[in-house]
C-alpha cells in the first residue's frame, strides 16, 4: 500500500471478549485464557503448560504423548479456568490446535475442545500453531511489522507479513533446528528436564573450541540433517571425550560442551544470516524471533548484534510465551473469531501439514 | 588478473579510495579506480587496463554475531567461490564480469565494473525496486542506478530501447534470447547460478551484449535437477517482478532449448517436476 497507512481492519470491540485456547501439538500441553478489552487492550488471564519429560536418551513417541494430553487435560484446562477466575459460560469461543504437529496429540486435544464445544454451547476456532507464535510474540513485544524467525522443535522459517497473509521466505530443506539439538542432546545423554535444548544451551556455555562442521545456508533457506549427521561423527572420534573433564588449553581432545559450543555457533550462524537476507530483501528493521529454540540466549544475542549492525532491533519473548502454550493459540483464535471466523463441529478436525502461508490473515491491514 | 595480494594494507587502502555504491546483507559494492592506487610496481595494473578504467569491489565484510574464525573461514570460501565460477564461466564463453584481484583474507573480489542497466529497470514492472514481491537477494544486486542518467539506450543494429516505455517488442524478444543463450551456456559448463533474477543480468552499454552478473550463490553441478531449479527461480522471478511476463519467459526457454540442444529434454522433463512440487514442500519436523 503505497504512500497511506491503511486503517486496521480490526475494529475495537464493543464487549470484552474472553477465549481459551488449546494447545498440544507436541510434547507440551497447554491452556490459556485471554481477554481482548473495549479499549483494544489485551490481558493474559492465565497460562498454564504441562510438559510431558522423556528420560534423557529418549524422545517423546506420539502415542505416550497423547496419552500424557488425555491424563493431564482436564487438569491443566480446569487450572487454566480457575486461575483466569472466570466460569465455562464466560467464554465466547474454544480455541484449538488445528496443526501443524504430530497427529495423536493433536487428535487429543482436538477431542477435548469438541466435547468442550458441545457441553457449554460455545463456538470452535482451529488455530494454526504458527500463526500463534506470531500473533503471541507480537501482542507481547508489541513489534509492529517484524521479520518472524520461527524456530522450535518442528519448525524452522522466517516469515513475513504481506498482503494479509503470512509468507514463508525462507525454511529449512530438512529437519528443524530444535530437532536437531534435541536429537543431539540424545545422542551425548543430556537432560530432557526442562528441555533438551535447555541443557545444550548450559552446556555450550563451558565449550571452547569450534570443531568444523558444514554450513548450509542455500539462498533463504537452511539445510540442518548434514550438520546432525556430521556432529554425530565426532562423537565416535578418537579425539572425543565422553567424560568431558576440563583440560589443558593445548591438550587435542573434544568434549561434549566443546561438540555443544560448535553445533550451536553454528547453526544459529546459519539462522540469523538467513534472516539477515530476509531483513535486506523486505527493508524491514524489525526481527521476532518466536518458538522452542527462541529462548535460547545465545540465539537472541546473535540475533541483537546482527539488528544492531544494521540499525534495527530484536524482540524476543520468555519461555512463557516462546514454548508451545495455550494462551497463543487463545490470542489468534480470538483474532480471527473476531473477524468472523468459526469452525464448524463437523469440519473441526486436525493436520499434521498446515502450512503457515495458508492461513487468511484477516485481520491485519 | 592479479593473484591474491597477500599483504594487508593495499586491499584497504584500496577499499578507503572507492565510492560505496550498494550496501547489502552480505557485502559491500564499490565503484573504484586501480590505477590511481600506488601498487602498479607490478605492472600489472598498467598492462593490463586504460588509465581510467573502473573496477567493481565486492566487500564480504566481517559479521559480529559470527564466531571469528567461522566468519574468515565462510569469508574466504565464498570469495573464492565466487571467483572460481567466474573463471569457469569464462572459459566456457559466458559473457560475465572479468576478474580484476582477488583476496580471500581481506574477503574483497574485484570485477570488471559493468556499464549498464540491469534486466529488471529495463522491462516494465522492474522499475519498482521497493515491493516486496520476489524471493531475491537485495544484498547483491549489483546496480549503479543513480549513477547513469536515464535516457536513450543504443541496442546493436540501429534499435533504440526508450528506458521510460521500455523496450519495443523486438527488441525485448532480442533481449529474451540473449538471456537464454547466456544461460544455457553457463548449464552447458555446469556452472548452477543459484540466483538467477532479472536484477542479475545486465545489458551492457556500449557492445550491448548480456551480462549475467552475482555469482555469490553459484555452484559446480552435473545434475539435471539443479539446472531445472535454476530456470524455475528466473521463472518465479520473472512472474514476480514482470506483470505479465509468461510470453518473456517461453521466448527464453526457447532459446535455452535451441542452445542446449540434445539436453534440453529431460532438464524440460525435471522442470515440469519442479513446477509441480510447488514452491516448497509442506514441513514437518
Amino acid at each position: 500500500m503505497p504512500g497511506r497507512r491503511c486503517d486496521s481492519p480490526l475494529k475495537n470491540p464493543s464487549r470484552a471478549y474472553i477465549a481459551l485456547g488449546l494447545e498440544g501439538s507436541a510434547n507440551k500441553l497447554g491452556a490459556g485464557v485471554i481477554k481482548h478489552d473495549v479499549d483494544g487492550s489485551t490481558e493474559v488471564l492465565s497460562n498454564v503448560r504441562h510438559t510431558y519429560i522423556t528420560p534423557p536418551g529418549e524422545g517423546f513417541l506420539p502415542r505416550d504423548t497423547a496419552r500424557h494430553h488425555r491424563e493431564w487435560a482436564l487438569t491443566v484446562i480446569k487450572d487454566a479456568v480457575v486461575k483466569a477466575n472466570i466460569t465455562m459460560h464466560d467464554l465466547d469461543c474454544i480455541c484449538y490446535t488445528k496443526g501443524p504437529g504430530m497427529g495423536a496429540p493433536l487428535q487429543s486435544v482436538a477431542l477435548v475442545a469438541r466435547t468442550l464445544s458441545l457441553l457449554y454451547e460455545k463456538p470452535l476456532v482451529g488455530v494454526n500453531h504458527c500463526v500463534g507464535h506470531i500473533e503471541m510474540g507480537r501482542q507481547v513485544t508489541g513489534a509492529r511489522n517484524p521479520v518472524v524467525l520461527y524456530v522450535s522443535g518442528g519448525n524452522t522459517q522466517v516469515i513475513a507479513y504481506s498482503r494479509q497473509c503470512y509468507r514463508i521466505f525462507g525454511e529449512t530443506l530438512d529437519i528443524a533446528v530444535g530437532n536437531c539439538l534435541d536429537r543431539f542432546a540424545r545422542v551425548i545423554n543430556l537432560s530432557n528436564d526442562p528441555s533438551p535444548g535447555y541443557s545444550i544451551e548450559q552446556e555450550a556455555k563451558k565449550g571452547k573450541r569450534l570443531v568444523p562442521l558444514p554450513y548450509t545456508t542455500k539462498g533463504m533457506d537452511v539445510s540442518l540433517s548434514g550438520i546432525l549427521t556430521s556432529i554425530e561423527a565426532y562423537t565416535s572420534d578418537r579425539r572425543y571425550r565422553a567424560q568431558g573433564e576440563p583440560c589443558e588449553e593445548s591438550e587435542d581432545i573434544i568434549r561434549p560442551a566443546d561438540l555443544c559450543f560448535s553445533l550451536q555457533e553454528t547453526v544459529f550462524s546459519m539462522l540469523v544470516e538467513i534472516t539477515e537476507r530476509a531483513m535486506a530483501h523486505i527493508g524491514s528493521k524489525e526481527v521476532l524471533i518466536v518458538g522452542g529454540v527462541g529462548c535460547n540466549e545465545r540465539l537472541q544475542e546473535m540475533m541483537g548484534i546482527m539488528a544492531q549492525e544494521r540499525g534495527g532491533l530484536v524482540f524476543a519473548t520468555d519461555e512463557r510465551f516462546c514454548i508451545d502454550n495455550g494462551i497463543m493459540i487463545a490470542q489468534a483464535g480470538l483474532l480471527s473469531y473476531r473477524m468472523g471466523f468459526q469452525t464448524p463441529l463437523a469440519k473441526s478436525t486436525c493436520t499434521q501439514r498446515f502450512r503457515t502461508d495458508e492461513v487468511h490473515v484477516a485481520w491485519r491491514p | 588478473m592479479l593473484s591474491s595480494l597477500s599483504s594487508k594494507p593495499p586491499t584497504q587502502q584500496l577499499l578507503q579510495s572507492a565510492d560505496l555504491v550498494s550496501q547489502g546483507a552480505e557485502a559491500a559494492i564499490y565503484k573504484a579506480y586501480l590505477r590511481q592506487f600506488p601498487t602498479s610496481g607490478h605492472g600489472v595494473d598498467d598492462a593490463a587496463f586504460e588509465a581510467s578504467e573502473p573496477v567493481l569491489l565486492k566487500h564480504r565484510f566481517h559479521k559480529h554475531y559470527r564466531h571469528p574464525s567461522l566468519d574468515a573461514s565462510l569469508t574466504r570460501q565464498r570469495i573464492a567461490g565466487e571467483a572460481r565460477a567466474l573463471m569457469r564461466c569464462m572459459r566456457s564463453g559466458v559473457t560475465v564480469p572479468g576478474i580484476r584481484m582477488v583476496d580471500v583474507n581481506e574477503g574483497v573480489l574485484g570485477i570488471e565494473w559493468i556499464d549498464g542497466k540491469s534486466v529488471r529497470q529495463l522491462l516494465p514492472g522492474g522499475a519498482e525496486l521497493d515491493e516486496i514481491n520476489e524471493l531475491e537477494e537485495v544484498d547483491e544486486i549489483h546496480e549503479n542506478g543513480a549513477a547513469d542518467p536515464i535516457g536513450d539506450y543504443g541496442v546493436s543494429g540501429g534499435r533504440t530501447v526508450h528506458m521510460l516505455i521500455g523496450l519495443y517488442s523486438s527488441s525485448v524478444d532480442a533481449l529474451m534470447n540473449m538471456i537464454g543463450v547466456e544461460i544455457a551456456k553457463m548449464h552447458l559448463a555446469d556452472i548452477i547460478h543459484g540466483d538467477l533474477t532479472t536484477s542479475n543480468m545486465m545489458l551492457r552499454k556500449q557492445t550491448s551484449d548480456l551480462v549475467l552478473i552475482d555469482f555469490g550463490l553459484a555452484y559446480h553441478s552435473t545434475l539435471v535437477e539443479d539446472k531445472a531449479v535454476d530456470l524455475y527461480v528466473l521463472e518465479r522471478a520473472f512472474a514476480s517482478t514482470h506483470p505479465d511476463s509468461e510470453p518473456l519467459f517461453s521466448e527464453v526457454l526457447n532459446a535455452y532449448e535451441k542452445r542446449m540442444g540434445k539436453r534440453w529434454l529431460p532438464i524440460k522433463k525435471r522442470l515440469d517436476d519442479v513446477r509441480l512440487r510447488g514452491r516448497k514442500r509442506s514441513m514437518v519436523g
